[in-house]
């Protein structure tokens, strides 16, 4: 039997780490899931997508929420625990996945084919990137950059005990500017084989 | 001077700490219980009389605590025992009511009595999340009504939210008309002496009347979102049958009579004379003693957070009462309304209408308790009457926001798990109109039937 095979891959904005995933689940012939995970669990529950959107990765607001006996009236908290649930369902069914941000390092922590990685990015190179992808001048980009990592933490923050982009949390740390995305995505690749050889000795 | 400032920041801090939810609770209002005592009681007054007033330890020990021979008000300032016992009873009555499934029978069977018609499973849960909310808290009634609706909807093919916030509104209704429904109702009743039948004969009366209103309201709100998917093919053969659910056949007759007996003794509570912390603690005695082996995991399963959030929450509201603080807000109402009654009772009706949709209802209406005893006393007006103004205040007013009561969040919670997420914007475009009615009704009858 195939070895299970969980890739969680937490990035900073603008560091690639998205398309290193992609690569790596195209590498291992797994599925990838991004955005896309809600689209999964509104499918498998017939649910509507319009009253999911703008809630995925975002972080709880202390002040317009309240939690009475561990129920939490916040939309935020609430589609984090199912996307918790649906996640754990996943890899308690054996399956092997690549998942990208959403906790999914915390969420999955307890499974033994879990490889847990954090790409980070000199600031340099996350603005050309952005700049090029989203035909952005270069203050916008900065801004951008800034925005989304600041709400990537606080998502992560708001729900994990362990603070996001710290090493301590992760397999492995990688920063993609030195070798670019493809040379991070085949360094990671070696990584993820050699750490299936010894689980599998 | 110098107690009455650490009292009100100790109490600033307090709903600061509470809202922000940075610590539980029950964890803030004892470190603010805690820092009463020592700074306000201690180094602001110098009065360990004030520190055992507060605490009123005493109160348990004397026979008003079991038993009334008269109309009596509660136990004054500080802790009052009288509503934890009942509080801890009824936690344990309910719990040994859920653990056999005796709320989830009683759902299905009323949808099976109504023939699993979307409509009158509509109204019917409504009717039924006002009664039980009458006898229970409103927090289990949700619980358990949220996840038959939903559970319900899979099989009968209709949108669980919009029968869900009219459940949920229709729970803080059904707190407000008895003594026991909602936590203000029993501080008020046990702090001022009022008795279940008080309640029922006053707020119950304005609650009655708002059901028929909310009825009516919801029914044009979700009309047409409820019956969108009818005509869509349902496997009746799926729906479990209400017998199968009871869990324990005779736990089950044991807790129907509890159940039955609590509410009798309730009600006949002014008539026997049975205190309300008498009747909580008996009940509870009678649950464990009839639940043989699952005795400890029902004692286990009471919320003793809660228990703890209100002691704590006595110190320091006692701190406030002991320094004069209230007394100033009082006169502050007095002065604003003019003296004027019907002024003053719109004042605290939308005042803990507005406060209690934003802040947890508990701490606001324990606060507005020695106020409304000393705005009765400067100018006259009958206690009863502001009573029946803040517990309708206080208790319709959650219903505004998601965050304004313990009902929304556990319903809101219970449906968004199940992918049903509900918004800021969706809850308040249909609850904030109701709320708004409700009070206004209340109002209105208050004034007519008491001025």
């Amino acid at each position: 039997m195939k070895k299970q095979l969980i890739i969680s891959v937490g990035r900073e904005y603008g560091s690639g780490g998205h398309e290193i995933a992609e690569k790596l689940a195209k590498h291992y012939g797994i599925q990838m899931l991004d955005h896309n995970l809600l689209d999964e669990i509104a499918a498998e529950r017939n649910l509507d997508m319009k009253n999911l959107e703008g809630l995925d990765e975002k972080y709880k607001n202390p002040f317009s929420s309240r939690t009475v006996r561990g129920y939490s009236s916040s939309p935020e908290e609430n589609l984090y625990l199912i996307q918790f649930d649906y996640l754990q369902k996943k890899a308690a069914a054996g399956e092997s996945f690549v998942i990208v941000g959403r906790c999914s390092e915390t969420i999955l922590k307890s499974y033994e084919g879990l490889v847990s990685v954090f790409v980070l990015a000199d600031m340099d190179k996350k603005i050309e990137r952005i700049m090029r992808l989203y035909h952005l001048t270069q203050n916008l980009a900065v801004k951008k950059i800034r925005e989304k990592d600041r709400k990537r933490k606080r998502y992560h923050d708001c729900f994990c005990k362990e603070k996001w982009g710290n090493a301590r949390n992760y397999d492995l740390c990688v920063n993609s500017s030195r070798l670019g995305v493809d040379d991070t995505a085949a360094v990671l690749i070696d990584y993820i084989d050699k750490r299936q050889q010894i689980e599998t000795k | 001077m110098i107690a009455q400032v650490f009292a009100a920041i100790i109490f600033i801090a307090m709903f600061a700490f509470i809202v922000t939810e940075i610590v539980e609770r029950h964890v803030v209002s004892l470190i603010c219980a805690l820092l009463t005592l020592i700074l306000v009681f201690g180094v602001g007054m110098h009065s360990m009389s004030a520190v055992v007033d507060t605490i009123n330890l005493r109160s348990i020990f004397t026979v008003e605590f079991w038993y009334h021979s008269a109309k009596t008000a509660g136990s004054g300032s500080g802790i009052n025992w009288e509503t934890i016992a009942f509080v801890f009873g009824m936690m344990v009555m309910v719990e040994g009511m859920a653990r056999v499934g005796f709320f989830r029978w009683l759902c299905m069977r009323i949808a099976k009595l109504v023939k699993y018609q979307i409509i009158p499973i509509f109204i019917t849960f409504m009717v039924l999340s006002t009664i039980l909310s009458m006898f229970i808290d409103s927090i289990t009634v949700i619980l358990f009504l949220a996840a038959v609706t939903i559970e319900l909807s899979r099989l009968l093919k209709f949108h669980p939210v919009p029968m869900i916030l009219p459940e949920i509104f229709c729970a803080n209704l059904g707190g407000s008309a008895t003594m026991c429904g909602d936590p203000p109702n029993i501080i008020i009743g046990t702090s001022l002496g009022y008795s279940f039948m008080d309640f029922v004969t006053n707020t119950g009366v304005i609650a009655g009347v708002s059901l028929i209103a909310v009825l009516i309201y919801f029914y044009l709100a979700f009309k047409k979102e409820l019956l969108l998917e009818t005509g869509t093919s349902v496997d009746y053969g799926s729906l479990p049958s209400p017998e199968s659910i009871i869990m324990d056949k005779r736990g089950f007759l044991v807790s129907s009579v509890i159940f039955a007996s609590a509410i009798l003794l309730l009600v006949t509570h002014a008539q026997t004379g049975l205190t309300v912390s008498a009747i909580g603690l008996i009940i509870a005695a009678v649950t464990l003693m009839t639940s043989g082996k699952h005795a400890l995991a029902l004692l286990k399963k009471v919320d003793y957070k809660t228990i703890l959030f209100f002691i704590g929450l006595f110190v320091v509201i006692g701190g406030l009462e002991q320094t004069g603080i209230l007394e100033i807000m009082a006169g502050f109402i007095g002065r604003i309304s003019g003296g004027n009654r019907m002024i003053m009772i719109a004042i605290i009706i939308w005042l803990s209408a507005v406060a209690s949709a934003f802040v947890d209802n508990i701490p606001f209406a324990t606060t507005m308790i020695p106020i409304i005893k000393s705005l009765s006393a400067a100018y006259g007006i009958d206690l009863s009457i502001l009573a029946w103004t803040l517990a309708m205040g206080t208790d319709i007013g959650g219903s505004a926001t998601p965050i304004g009561a313990s009902a929304n969040v556990v319903g809101i919670a219970t449906a968004s798990r199940e992918g049903y997420v509900i918004k800021w914007g969706l809850y308040c475009k249909k609850m904030l109109p109701a709320t708004v009615m409700v009070v206004l009704i209340s109002m209105l009858m208050i004034i007519f039937r008491y001025l």
